[in-house]
């Protein structure tokens, strides 16, 4: 039986906007293993982000309780919240914004190390050239900045920085997808050696869902705030369930000519999450959708060992 | 081996850039910018040096010499007591710029906590904060800066204070824009999810992202700070006489504008030459520091 | 032979082009000797990565490279046997909009906010099929629903449309003056997968019921097998590798087509491990002498970084401009 590092139990994010309320994320469970590496896609505003900043506690839960080591840290506050960060990190999408464009390389991935106080002035710069060499960085620009840099460095650089307090689990905000073919395939290849090598657990979010595949072992498929399908990475390709997945799997445009899948085209676009459908909340766009989805929700339930669906339809 | 092709790629890549020397290249490039900038030290150095450079002292009164016209003397000519007026005029670019930078420096660093508060907590407290200044900026500048001395009384200082609070709502709104606009960049994320306080990433990461338009308002601020002192000191709520201030100056020359002008030409230019030459130096700053207007 | 092959249904045909722009006092190589034929109603995928030229390209055929920092500097365009680089920018505004048409990454920034979307496709026809603004109008209703988009919609202003329907939005705009070439960059980046499999399919629909020749600029494999006919491989502002979806997908000669297929994690196969390309894309301002791919090549030779490659036909399709590709390809049959 795999060790379970966190639980998510029902989380939920309401953001205000306006007189109206964004359910951005509503009521989302999940077990991440230790070692692995859990895929979390879906489209934009379907509050896969969100969720990943929640299990870190980079935003706060609006209601629900995320579970690290024995307790939840929904609830911490002042040192038990700075001693959280040296276990969990964050790599975020955009190489470009997610470095301060004042701060030198050396700078930036240093600053943890002095924040939690880890290094004394002489080691830590020797640590920070140690990272620097870890992700494939020539030292020799330690004194560098973000802007001359190109894209893939720079994203190394956001890995060295959440790699500098030694966590032990990581969330990994669409690392490659600003990133050309070339240099994400770099990048995929670090993410995957550093796991090896430190036993790293990754939350890996992603629209891409060619690159979540190559990487997770398990993938939670996400829509309008909630997850729809859970399953083993080979399971949830071989088989998907959820009608959403099955359109998404359908419409990946895949890079090989000849025989292809028939493709299951949608109609129209993902409702707003300030006003989500009852119900199943992909029925407006469900081909099978019929009066029960319309009007009971349907929860996520195993279907088979390790494959969870939340659809009345799926026996 | 990936590491050694990156080091590789790096000769071919281009020339790095410092963002600061490629603004201060910019500016050489602006040549009014640098007129304006050559007319700001000019002044700041006979301010420095106004001992070294006054013929006479500020006050000395000569009885037998009253609204002389310039001469080798009195290089500028002398007022209704006999004074130098370029003494006068050396002297007073003192209380000039010590008052736009001093009045400067109290907004800026007033108006700039007011807004990195406002922008980096949002909700309530912005409202609050922005209101506040709104409230301020409601009110006429000078006119709030004459309330605010007809209150404390005329004094230099009194007038740097009224003339600091005055602009600090412009400061604010500033900060709190540029604030905006960084504080949900992900190098912010990142530096809360590494553990960092608040008070350490507003400063450590916010405010140096934020210097470009702080200094390029505090540039132009000292100018519109000599200019309402000196609009102080004119209708007499500034410094009093005798103190060389060239608004009161102006004031004091009014009566004499037909049969000796040089008493009001004189502190007049000045006010213009150093509010030009500031806000000249402010616009090339401000097209050196943003990206966006550079071709 | 060859040559009558060509001038038969020819529509586009970009001749050893070179184009220059100076950024920040230096001279960038943005496209260096391209050629390029387009024939009437056939699609071409324009692959590369960012910095590879394609943006560059598609911008010169419709002569819109911003003057004076970018330059034409050799080759020609011809255009239905037009030359555009002698044209008159009087002439290439009738180009524009009537024969080729183009299509943005970003559907919000080429959508007019103030104006109704009915209104934007009616100037568009109005002003190049010579028509009355109410004759206008209707037509431009006809082509939103060409485009799957009710025609009542034509009232509605664009922020009132998703980015899919934006994109739809454009599209009817391209299509509105019935132009010969249409050109997409990056047509489906900014949309979500579901999202863009409904623009690939109507796109894929448009062009069989239209017959409009397109390029289409993307970096995914993935969506060039689906909607085109042929494809150029792009790099460092020359076209490595043309031909017909079977010639890249099947044999793919060139070791960086080979590098980019290796490089996509791939949904039909389980490969642990990815091979990238090595290194990084050469400063197009400084390229290297020879093959501009050589630094980051597994197979380049010394020749290679001496001699910069020609495009030579491997099969009446299929061009390859690499000096080693005999090799390859003979090593590749043994494999």
């Amino acid at each position: 039986m795999q060790e379970t590092i966190l639980s998510v139990r029902d989380i939920r994010k309401y953001f205000p906007s306006g007189s109206q309320v964004v359910k951005a994320v509503d009521g989302v469970s999940f077990d991440v293993y230790r070692g692995e590496t859990l895929g979390l896609v879906g489209e934009s505003g379907c509050g896969k982000s969100t969720t990943g900043r929640m299990t870190i506690r980079l935003l706060d839960v609006t209601s629900g309780s995320v579970l690290y080591g024995g307790q939840d840290i929904a609830t911490l506050k002042g040192a038990d919240l700075r001693a959280l960060r040296c276990h969990m990190q964050i790599i975020f999408q955009d190489p470009f914004s997610s470095l301060d464009p004042r701060k030198t390389i050396g700078d930036t991935i240093g600053r943890p190390l002095k924040v939690h106080r880890l290094a004394g002035r002489h080691e830590r710069f020797e640590r920070v050239l140690e990272l620097m060499e870890r992700v494939g960085l020539d030292p020799n620009w330690v004194n560098k900045y973000p802007h001359e840099l190109d894209g893939g460095r720079r994203q190394r650089v956001g890995i060295a920085r959440a790699l500098a307090v030694n966590p032990e689990y990581i969330v990994c905000d669409e690392p490659v997808s600003a990133l050309d073919v070339s240099i994400q395939a770099q990048v995929l290849n670090l993410l995957q050696d550093l796991q090896q090598e430190m036993g790293l657990t990754y939350l890996f979010i992603s629209h891409d869902l060619s690159v979540v595949k190559h990487l997770s072992n398990r993938i939670a498929v996400m829509y309008l705030g909630k997850i729809v399908e859970l399953a083993r990475s080979e399971d949830l390709f071989a088989s998907p369930a959820h009608p959403y997945t099955q359109a998404l799997l359908s419409a990946i445009p895949i890079p090989s000519i000849g025989k292809k899948p028939q493709r299951i085209l949608l109609q129209g676009d993902v409702p707003s999450p300030k006003n989500p459908p009852s119900g199943c909340r992909f029925h407006t766009r469900c081909p099978y959708a019929t009066e029960r989805c319309r009007s009971e929700e349907p929860c996520l339930r195993e279907v088979q060992e390790g494959h969870h669906v939340a659809c009345h339809l799926v026996k | 081996m990936l590491h050694s092709s990156t080091a590789a790629g790096a000769e071919a890549r281009p020339k790095a850039k410092n963002p600061l020397l490629d603004a201060w290249h910019g500016l050489l490039k602006n040549r009014m910018a640098v007129v304006g900038a050559a007319v700001l030290l000019f002044f700041i150095l006979i301010a420095l040096f106004a001992e070294q450079i006054a013929p006479y002292p500020a006050d000395e009164q000569n009885w037998e010499h009253i609204l002389e016209a310039p001469s080798a003397a009195y290089p500028l000519g002398t007022d209704s007591y006999g004074r130098c007026v370029f003494s006068r005029i050396v002297y007073g670019s003192r209380i000039s710029l010590l008052v736009g930078f001093i009045a400067v420096a109290f907004s800026a660093i007033g108006g700039g906590i007011i807004g990195a508060c406002a922008g980096y907590f949002r909700g309530p407290l912005d409202n609050v904060l922005m209101r506040l200044m709104d409230v301020l900026l409601a009110i006429p500048s000078i006119l709030l800066a004459i309330a605010i001395v007809n209150i404390l009384g005329p004094s230099l200082f009194n007038v740097m204070v009224a003339v600091g609070l005055s602009s600090m709502p412009s400061f604010a709104r500033i900060v709190r824009a540029a604030v905006l606009s960084i504080r949900d960049s992900e190098f912010i994320e990142s530096a809360v999810a590494i553990g960092d306080s608040t008070p350490a990433i507003i400063l450590h990461n916010i405010l140096p992202n934020c210097m470009a338009p702080i200094i390029v308002q505090a540039t132009l601020g000292v100018a519109s700070a000599i200019l309402s002192a000196a609009s102080l000191s004119f209708l007499g709520l500034g410094l009093q006489p005798p103190s060389p201030e060239w608004g009161a100056m102006l004031s004091e020359g009014r009566a004499y504008i037909y049969n000796a002008p040089w008493l009001t030409i004189c502190p007049g230019v000045s006010i213009v030459l150093i509010v030009l030459s500031l806000n000249l130096f402010g616009d090339g700053l401000r097209d050196a520091l943003d990206p966006k207007l550079k071709q | 032979m060859e040559k009558t092959d060509i001038q038969e249904n020819n529509l586009l045909q970009i001749e050893d082009l070179h184009i220059h722009y100076m950024s920040e006092g230096r001279e960038i190589h943005a496209v260096n000797g391209v050629t390029l034929h387009v024939n009437e109603g056939e699609t071409i995928g324009l692959v590369g990565e960012t910095g590879a030229g394609k943006t560059t390209l598609a911008l010169s055929i419709m002569k819109l490279i911003q003057k004076p920092a970018g330059r034409y500097a050799g080759g020609r365009i011809l255009f239905g046997g037009e030359d555009l680089l002698s044209a008159s920018e009087n002439r290439m505004h009738h180009i524009r909009g009537n024969q080729i048409a183009m299509i943005f990454q970003d559907p919000m920034t080429s959508l007019n906010p103030v104006y109704t979307v009915g209104d934007q496709i009616a100037e568009v026809i109005a002003l190049h099929g010579h028509m009355h603004a109410k004759q206008a109008l209707e037509r431009a209703g006809d082509t939103l629903e060409m485009v799957g988009i009710p025609r009542e919609r034509a009232n509605e202003y664009p922020h009132q449309f998703s980015g899919g329907m934006k994109q739809r939005v454009c599209i009817a705009m391209a299509l509105a003056a019935n132009p010969q070439l249409i050109i997409a960059d990056e047509p489906t980046t900014a949309l979500d997968v579901t999202i863009q499999a409904q623009v690939l399919d109507l796109m894929g629909k448009l062009k069989r019921e239209l017959n409009t020749a397109m390029i289409l600029i993307t970096h995914d494999l993935g969506i060039v097998s689906e909607v085109c006919d042929k494809v150029a491989i792009m790099y460092a502002g020359r076209i490595l590798e043309f031909g017909t979806l079977e010639d890249i997908y099947l044999h793919p000669t060139h070791p960086y087509t080979l590098g980019l297929f290796n490089s996509i994690p791939k949904l039909d196969q389980k490969i642990s491990r990815l091979t990238p390309i090595k290194g990084l894309m050469p400063d197009p301002a400084n390229l290297p002498e020879g093959c501009a791919f050589a630094p980051r090549c597994d197979y380049a030779c010394p020749a290679c970084t001496k001699t910069c490659p020609p495009g030579e036909a491997i099969s009446p399709t299929h061009t390859v401009a690499c000096l080693r590709h005999r090799e390859l390809a003979s090593e590749a049959g043994r494999n």
